[in-house]
């Protein structure tokens, strides 16, 4: 019968190559073979495989675009209306009329007559940027020095000293004096924040470090002779990744929190970054018919923060090998 | 276990020492020490050679430097017996300009130049600054003095030996005729009349006058002897020490009928129990005079608010005692139904409170809140207790997001561990398993962080304070950088690495209360 020659018959392979003697090899027994799998092929399968990814990537996508290109694109002039009262404490609908149906007035106009749109998406280019070169610095620095500390024991009694030390040195005037030694400037508001901000992190590599460490795989490793550094670079680290990559979700979005709460207590830099726009619209949040100056930037922070965070975290989970079965 | 938490606070000091040189350095030696007065009313109002002075005897008061001028050279001279009197007075007025000196006084003043060079000092000389040949500008007069930068060592060793002070009747300066100096001990407290019973050490040469009192508030018995000395404050609360500061009553007087040393009877709200001395006040004040037998004239008044510790601690502990009734039962729910409609509520929730800025979810509360007719600035005036609630739920929300998040976690990782199988293949129901074994394992961390919990509260919130414009602590450090005040920056700093140190220390010997396998005595199981 048709069906059960069908059963018997492979693709592309004839009888006689179906049905050859395979000699035993015992040099092929020894192989171990398994289906092939790709680190990073398999964090983005997984990452995509849940549908509200591509939504957040997208909403990344565009927060990206309106902090760093469409400031590249348009001209921002704060004081361009000053001199024009009728142009300010505009609400969305008064300043359009005002100045033309066009994207720069849909969030209304803030105290100087400028556009409260255009003035948010300048001040997230700085805010972001300021959490990216941060986050990038405190957990280079962070990461690096966390695992030689997790790693060695002498280091360790001497790194915890310092970290007791220094993270009882209230950050916030360390922040405030190195501002009124250097100047408000932004790359003095990196320093401020990177000079102990890296420790924090390096402290928390360095538990999860000693958590691994000394697992009995590692230990057995270790008697079968793998030098240390291979211990750390195959051993440790692809457990770290996924570690380090929902530490940097929670890292990037916090700096930016943090940068809008020194702006609020009066810690700024003089760049118009989003702390500071919230921290001079505040007393437009108690004046009737102006709330939409403070509420805007506030809510476009909100954005910002949690498409990073919840992409970030997505990334986290996607990065654990645990999740690629 | 005594001796493990004793070395561990032991250790804790020397690091919170540590912090506050690490802290003496930066302010001190790094800012420009110009700043401190950047908020001082008598500097605005001061011109001239008289402004300079000023700045010198402030920062010596405030320990920047040691201050030696001319007048105390000619003293030191004298009580050496190497001049007298007369020479002393002939010689202590300088001239206008260096030039104009007397002979005499020329050869003084070189003598002085000569030992302050040998001893390190910088020798200041100010020339008048006339308006017309007879007349002084402001504050123009001629000054001579020296001085010497302190280094911070001296500073910080200062700060940590006179960290604690005891009063004791050898306080008011010997040149003052006091009467005996002693302690009395009266189980008739004058203050309430002197037939009341209540028990009171009163002292004659001391700096308080009631050593030891009681009265109807908490803690109802109360001492003087033994006072903190955390730093005194130049701006925010001018020549108080930063532990007064915090603790002290704010709000508006309450007056009462009181009965003064005298006899006199006066509404008044003068608390007679806090009188300290003040030297010469009943000469210069003739209130003084009326209402006091001695010159124990200085005495706080009785407020009617709280403390800003106490507003913060109000507020502070209620928040924490919430989050924790709200964010266990929470976090527990989470776990229990993990990926169920509960538990992704709850992560929207996590996510809503770790990713937005603390401030804006702050001022979105403050929105709703006013909204619903709820007071949303804080009036020390007020009677109602519903000033209190948007401060707490807004300290409240992001403590119960956290527990929230790492109860879930801690609970989740127990529930895969082999004990828990090894339990449901013993037979043990579901909700055995939780409330018996993972309850009690994944609960551990979350015990160690009650004591920092509690602490913490009396420190207060930055951001929340300052939204509900609430008179709390949680401000203190940031209005003292803002004001250059460094005294109240240290003091601060030192409180919050102590609370830090204690809170720790204390929630180490919490989880090993709770769980009997922990054990700090050092024996290795």
């Amino acid at each position: 019968m048709e069906n059960k020659d069908s059963l018997f018959t492979v693709e592309g392979m004839s009888d006689e190559e179906l049905f050859s003697l395979v000699d035993h090899n015992s040099l092929d027994s020894e192989k171990i073979t398994a289906p092939r799998y790709s680190y990073w092929r398999s964090v983005f399968r997984v990452f995509f495989k849940k549908r509200i990814n591509i939504f957040i990537l997208g909403a990344l996508a565009i927060v990206i675009m309106f902090a760093y290109i469409y400031p590249a694109i348009n001209n921002y002039d704060r004081f361009g209306n000053l001199l024009d009262p009728a142009a300010k404490h505009l609400g969305p609908m008064a300043a359009m009329k005002k100045f033309g149906y066009n994207i720069h007035w849909i969030l209304g106009s803030g105290a100087s007559g400028q556009s409260t749109f255009d003035a948010i998406w300048f001040g997230s280019r700085i805010s972001i940027s300021l959490a990216l070169i941060v986050a990038g610095i405190n957990m280079t620095l962070g990461v690096l020095l966390g695992a030689i500390w997790g790693f060695s024991k002498k280091i360790d009694i001497f790194m915890m000293e310092v970290y007791n030390i220094v993270g009882n040195v209230p950050s916030i005037l360390l922040i405030s004096v190195l501002v009124l030694i250097l100047s408000p400037t932004f790359w003095t508001l990196v320093f401020a924040m990177t000079v102990t901000g890296w420790l924090f992190i390096a402290y928390f590599i360095r538990t999860q470090v000693i958590i691994i460490r000394d697992r009995e795989y590692n230990l057995a490793s270790r008697c079968l002779g793998t030098p240390i550094t291979r211990i750390a670079t195959k051993n440790i680290l692809p457990f770290m990744t996924s570690v380090i990559v929902t530490l940097l979700a929670a890292e990037i979005p916090s700096y930016i929190s943090y940068e809008v709460f020194l702006a609020y207590i009066g810690m700024a830099m003089s760049d118009m970054s989003l702390g500071r726009i919230i921290f001079e619209a505040e007393s437009a949040m108690v004046t009737p018919g102006w709330e939409f100056e403070f509420w805007s930037p506030v809510v476009i922070a909100s954005i910002i923060t949690v498409t990073l965070y919840v992409t970030g975290q997505n990334l986290g989970d996607a990065s654990d090998p645990r999740t690629h079965m | 276990m005594t001796k493990y938490v004793l070395k561990r606070l032991l250790h804790g000091l020397i690091s919170s020492i540590i912090v506050v040189g690490i802290v003496m350095v930066m302010i001190y030696t790094m800012l420009d020490r110009n700043l401190i007065f950047a908020q001082d009313p008598v500097f605005k109002n001061l011109g001239n050679n008289e402004k300079t002075a000023y700045m010198y005897r402030t920062w010596e008061e405030y320990g920047y430097i040691d201050l030696f001028s001319y007048q105390d050279y000619l003293l030191m001279l004298q009580e050496n017996g190497e001049i007298d009197e007369e020479t002393r007075k002939s010689v202590s007025t300088i001239g206008r300009k260096p030039e104009s000196d007397k002979p005499e006084t020329a050869a003084y003043i070189q003598k002085y130049q000569d030992y302050c060079d040998a001893n390190g000092y910088t020798v200041v000389r100010l020339n008048a600054v006339m308006v017309s040949p007879k007349k002084y500008a402001n504050g123009g007069k001629e000054q001579l003095f020296a001085s010497k930068d302190l280094p911070i060592a001296h500073r910080l060793i200062t700060y940590v030996t006179g960290f604690f002070s005891v009063d004791n009747i050898h306080y008011v300066d010997k040149d003052i005729d006091i009467g005996e100096r002693k302690l009395t001990f009266t189980l008739h407290d004058p203050v309430y009349g002197g037939n009341k019973f209540a028990p009171a050490i009163i002292g004659n040469g001391t700096y308080h006058k009631y050593l030891l009192y009681v009265d109807d508030k908490f803690p109802f018995i109360h001492q003087n002897v033994l006072t903190i000395n955390l730093g005194k404050s130049y701006a925010v609360n001018a020549g108080v020490d930063v532990s007064e500061t915090m603790v002290k009553k704010q709000g508006s007087y309450v007056l009462r009928s009181i009965t003064f040393p005298t006899g006199l009877t006066e509404e008044s709200a003068d608390d007679l129990h806090t009188a300290v001395f003040v030297a010469n006040s009943r000469e210069t004040n003739k209130v003084n005079a009326d209402r006091f037998t001695d010159d124990y004239t200085g005495v706080n008044t009785v407020k009617s608010g709280k403390s800003k510790m106490g507003y913060s601690f109000t507020i502070g502990i209620i928040a924490v005692f919430l989050s924790y009734l709200i964010g266990i039962p929470m976090g527990i729910a989470m776990a229990k139904n993990k990926d169920k409609l509960i538990d992704k509520i709850g992560t929207v929730y996590i996510v809503f409170i770790i990713a937005v800025p603390s401030l804006a979810y702050i001022f979105l509360f403050k929105a709703i809140g006013g909204k619903l007719g709820l007071p949303t600035t804080f009036d020390m005036e007020s009677s109602s207790k519903l000033i209190y609630v948007l401060p707490i739920i807004s300290l409240s929300l992001q403590s119960i997001g956290a527990l929230m998040r790492w109860l879930r976690r801690y609970m989740i990782d127990q529930m895969n561990s082999d004990y828990v199988k090894f339990a449901r293949s013993g037979g043990l129901t579901e909700g055995e398993i939780f409330r018996k074994h993972i309850l009690k394992n994944a609960s551990i961390p979350i015990v160690h962080g009650i004591p920092g919990g509690i602490l913490g509260a009396l420190v207060g919130a930055i951001v929340t304070e300052r939204v509900y414009t609430v008179p709390g602590a949680g401000n203190l450090l940031t209005v003292a950088i803002s004001m250059y005040d460094n005294g109240v920056i240290v003091g601060v700093t030192l409180f919050y690495a102590l609370l830090s140190v204690i809170s720790l220390v204390m929630g180490d010997v919490l989880i090993s209360i709770v769980d009997p396998r922990i054990n700090y005595s050092g024996k290795a199981r």
